[in-house]
């Protein structure tokens, strides 16, 4: 199959992910419903972020839910404290964010494996232990509440509903901006980077530089999705943007496949649903809910080991052999 | 052609996503009886496991045994009260996911909890973005200074405990506090509170040190403190770690006594901290020793019935925290009672705030519009820790 | 400050210290034979305390109990090693990494259902009063703590140097094709390279529980600082983790003397940082050179 054609098979996809996206709210006035798949959205964004660190530049980032974290605090104090416009709340937070991100990957990028992941989850855990200290900006551990709905333009997304689409709308656009990127220059350039890393530099490619700048970009989408998140939902604390977090968003971008963007992307749905399977399922009983949400940790490591184990290649593996009928063709 | 096969893998799997959660609205109700009586649907948010884990199970013991014994004599006017719960693992995120669920999916009328001061919080957007009460069972003053419309609390608060424990700190000659309090909302309240009410009581803060939950030793904490040689020590803090500081404590040979609030007022603090807990001073409710209450008062009577009920259902005797949840259930019950017409969370919230010299376990409550916690230090008794057990200290 | 303080903070520092310390050893171990970071590390220490408590409560002696529990957990090591990790041999290490964070996952959620979500504690080794030392106190369990981890240290040198197995995990942690060829069996090599790092972290959280009591959730802290002494140290020479642990337990005790206690676990991290930035191999490690 041609590049072309599954460039343009892509497009149909998202076309028809956002339709079904719309219809949602058509179908169904649940409001809980709305709220879990708003989650989902925010998830969607920092994943796709993600994977295109991981899975094309190959960096790890052991991290990225303090860069979530930065967004949403930075947006709620602008808005909340500074009483600015909504949007530039958001802008500012995914700004810094990605600015974290450039100022972290200057000296970290150049450690390899191991120290790459220790220096990314020590700045995980400092930044954990800014947003429990740093109370009169953040609230310290009790966390910060009474943020506000999003606005535009004195419309305010005040209804489940709006959230939800509002969320959804930037996801979408999100995977498109990534899958863009991924067929663009850079993203070649990242692949290459990513196979070897002596032979990209023999090629001309400025490894360096570009590792900087796709960490910052990932960065400022974590960021960005933190934002949303924190206006759609209205209380943040500490706690959501933690080392377990980070590994949890890791973990699904390997389940998904860190070597494409769709296979990531349906982790995250799928992950981030799991917990919320009495949204999707109705007449699910409590004590089956119950049981569930108790066993959760457990259902998440089995299913991370087993994937992983089973499906070395993730989700996103068994999606291109489905598509190419054999393994191992480089596409998104 | 191969294409088309991705293609249809993805749109049936979103497609079947939509299908289902369309027909979510579509199932009946499962809580309604096949008698049409459906019962009044309260949530519960609480830390049943986690740091808190030692408040939230009483807790829960409490709730079920009241409401087990209000559904036995009919119900409230003929409807039977459901409670549904929730562990927030001593997680403010969690709570406030739970809080979610129960507000949006099970529509619950009110919801008890939770556990912590902080995890409260988590709750109150969510509470009051769709107009639902809270009736917190957590100790941070914040919850009803910063006031809300849709926020209660059953136990004494800060601003209430910590006066009278710093008071009777002075009266029994100590000038200079050394404290030590943990970082989540009842330890960050407690110690705002401690520094501000300080000059009033007639004591000096000589050293203020804080610890996080979850750590595992305070011994270089407790070696400022003890450089500043402060003549009692006051701790705040509602967790695990109240029985490690004692222990520390006592290892480092500091010779201070120690004080504390509602936070080290469990039988967790005494079995951690062993031989270290001997002679430590705290101040709570009347609870633990129900004649304080006054032998034959309404008070000691419910007291006591609730006591003897919580032992013979659960082989032990109840804490303070199964006392703020026996009120924050029983306050509910009392407001539904109260509602003519439909019962809705709004008319719920406007009942409890017409409570009136309702005698519970932590007190007598009366609420109001402006006033949402309802007690005084008249409901204060401070304990001093003999032979593993508590004593009224004279 | 006078003398005897700043003494009482060194211990302190000393006494967490040894703890970060037999945590670093068991990662140090693993990495050293199979260049891997096992997150479950912290996992083995959370199952020394908790499986210690429950053989306790058997009914077993004290020295027993901890004794069953370092081998449960060496077992339980094993176990994981042959049936989660060694069919991924080839795979992307990021991956085996995967396998222990989901292996972590489901050991701290088992140890919730089976040993309850309430602190667990043990009574101290010698009970007694704190020992004077120049003024400062010091438990008598901290002493416990740092004697064991002086004999885990000496029969890890012991190991290394005078044991034929000790040589053949010398061999791996320099390459396995080329111990494989000398005749090393790097599976089992690699297989008990996981019991001991099992065993050691078992070692510390039964050695600790006295002191802090446990419970399930005990592992995860104590894995991250663990994981961050070894790499302080350097990653692969034991001796390094085990100084690393003792500087990483005297930073976070003197940053609650003489900065603050709130700050405490970011300057300590924060130093950790500035230490990967300038010199990413430790304070111990050999740069390794790549070639191309």
């Amino acid at each position: 199959m041609t590049r072309l054609k599954s460039g343009v098979m892509s497009y149909v996809a998202i076309t028809i992910a956002a339709v079904l996206v719309a219809a949602v709210p058509l179908l169904s006035a649940d409001r809980y419903i709305l709220k879990v798949l708003v989650y989902v959205g925010v998830n969607v964004i920092v994943i796709a972020g993600l994977a295109l660190l991981f899975g094309h530049a190959g960096q790890i980032s052991m991290g990225h839910a303090a860069f979530v974290g930065i967004g949403a605090y930075t947006s709620a104090y602008c808005v909340g404290q500074v009483h600015l416009p909504w949007l530039v709340g958001v802008a500012v937070g995914t700004a810094l964010a990605a600015a974290g991100g450039f100022v972290l990957a200057m000296p970290a990028l150049r450690l390899r494996g191991h120290y790459l992941a220790m220096a990314t989850l020590g700045f995980s855990e400092i930044m954990y232990v800014v947003f429990r200290e740093a109370r009169g900006i953040t609230g310290g551990s009790d966390g910060l509440g009474g943020i506000a709905y999003p606005e535009v333009a004195g419309f305010s997304f005040d209804t489940p509903v709006a959230v939800y689409l509002l969320v959804w709308g930037v996801a979408l656009l999100t995977v498109l901006l990534v899958m863009n990127i991924l067929r663009s220059r850079p993203g070649r350039a990242m692949r290459a980077l990513h196979a070897t890393e002596n032979g990209a530099l023999a090629c001309g490619i400025d490894t360096a530089g570009l590792k900087i700048r796709t960490f910052a970009l990932s960065a400022g989408l974590a960021g960005l999705a933190g934002a949303l998140y924190a206006h759609s939902v209205g209380f943040i604390s500490p706690g959501t943007f933690g080392l377990d977090q980070s590994v949890i968003y890791v973990a699904t971008v390997v389940v998904g496949g860190a070597g494409s963007l769709a296979g990531p992307v349906l982790a995250a749905v799928a992950l981030t649903l799991l917990p919320y399977a009495d949204a999707l399922i109705p007449g699910l009983s409590r004590e089956t809910v119950a049981v569930l949400q108790n066993w959760e940790t457990d259902i998440y490591g089995i299913a991370m080991i087993a994937v992983v184990v089973l499906a070395p290649a993730g989700i996103g593996g068994l999606l291109k052999r489905l598509r190419s009928g054999r393994a191992g063709e480089a596409h998104v | 052609m191969r294409g088309t096969r991705v293609l249809s893998a993805v749109a049936s799997m979103l497609l079947a996503l939509v299908c289902v959660s369309a027909s979510g609205c579509a199932v009946a109700d499962p809580s309604a009886r096949a008698d049409g009586v459906e019962p009044y649907r309260i949530g519960a948010v609480l830390s049943l496991t986690g740091t808190y884990a030692g408040l939230g199970v009483p807790e829960k013991n409490a709730i079920e045994l009241e409401v087990s014994r209000i559904n036995k004599a009919g119900g409230i006017a003929g409807r039977p009260v459901e409670v549904i719960y929730e562990d927030d693992a001593s997680d403010a995120a969690k709570s406030q996911a739970a809080s979610v669920r129960l507000i949006d999916k099970e529509e619950v009328l009110a919801i008890i909890g939770a556990s912590g001061t902080g995890q409260t919080i988590a709750m109150r957007t969510d509470a009051e973005r769709a107009g639902v009460s809270i009736v917190s069972m957590a100790g941070g003053s914040v919850l009803t200074d910063d006031f809300s419309q849709w926020v209660f609390q059953t136990p004494w608060p800060n601003r209430i405990v910590i006066p009278f424990v710093l008071e009777k700190m002075a009266a029994a000659g100590y000038s200079t506090v050394g404290l030590i309090s943990d970082t989540g909302g009842y330890g960050v309240d407690g110690r705002d509170y401690v520094l501000s009410h300080a000059d009033d009581a007639g004591v000096t803060v000589v050293a203020d040190e804080t610890f996080n939950s979850g750590d595992t030793d305070m011994s270089s904490q407790l070696t400022k403190v003890r450089a500043a040689d402060p003549d009692a020590l006051l701790i705040w803090a509602a967790g695990k770690e109240g029985a490690i500081i004692a222990r520390n404590a006592r290892q480092l040979n500091m010779p201070q006594p120690l004080y504390g609030g509602s936070g080290i007022a469990r039988e967790e603090f005494i079995e951690g901290a062993g031989e270290a807990a001997e002679g430590v001073r705290l101040g709570t409710g009347k609870i633990l020793i129900p004649d304080s209450f006054g032998v034959g008062t309404e008070s000691y009577e419910v007291a006591t019935s609730f006591i003897a009920r919580y032992e013979a259902a659960y082989g032990v005797e109840p804490d303070i925290f199964a006392g703020h949840a026996y009120d924050a259930i029983g306050l509910i019950a009392d407001a539904l009672g109260r509602i003519e017409g439909e019962v809705t969370p709004g008319a719920l919230r406007d009942a409890l705030e017409e409570t009136n010299a309702w005698v519970g376990i932590d007190g007598i409550f009366t609420y109001s519009t402006s006033d949402h916690n309802g007690l005084t230090t008249d409901e204060m008794v401070l304990y001093v820790i003999e032979d593993g057990t508590w004593r009224v200290d004279q | 400050m006078e003398a005897a303080e700043f003494i009482q903070y060194v211990i302190a520092g000393l006494k967490s210290g040894s703890i970060y310390a037999l945590v670093a050893l068991g990662f140090s171990v693993v990495y050293a034979s199979t260049g891997i970071i096992n997150f479950a590390q912290g996992e083995f220490f959370m199952l020394g305390g908790v499986l210690s408590v429950w053989f306790y409560s058997l009914g077993l002696p004290l020295p027993v109990a901890g004794i069953a529990a370092v081998v449960a957990t060496a077992g339980l090591g094993i176990v994981f090693e042959r049936f989660a990790l060694r069919r991924q041999r080839s795979a992307n290490p990021l991956v085996l990494v995967i396998i222990t964070i989901g292996g972590s996952m489901v050991m701290k959620s088992l140890a919730r259902h089976l040993f309850g979500p309430d602190e667990l504690s043990l009574p101290e080794f010698t009970p007694g009063p704190s020992i004077d030392i120049v003024g400062a106190a010091v438990e008598r369990q901290a002493l416990w703590v740092w004697g064991l981890t002086v004999v885990a240290v000496l029969a890890l040198w012991w190991l290394y140097r005078k044991t034929r197995l000790g040589h053949a995990m010398r061999a791996c942690s320099i390459s396995h094709d080329a111990a494989r060829l000398m005749g090393v069996d790097t599976a089992r090599v690699v297989m008990i390279s996981f019991g001991i790092a099992a065993a050691l972290g078992a070692l510390g959280g039964f050695a600790v529980t006295p002191l802090t009591q446990t419970s399930w959730d005990a592992g995860a802290v104590i894995g991250v600082k663990g994981f961050a002494a070894a790499i302080l140290g350097g990653l692969g020479n034991p001796l390094a983790a085990v100084i690393g642990g003792l500087v990483l337990g005297l930073l976070e005790s003197l940053s609650v003397a003489f900065i603050s206690s709130a700050y405490k676990d970011a300057i300590s991290l924060l130093v950790l940082l500035i230490v990967l930035f300038v010199r990413p191999q430790g304070l111990f490690g050999s740069k390794r050179r790549e070639k191309v």
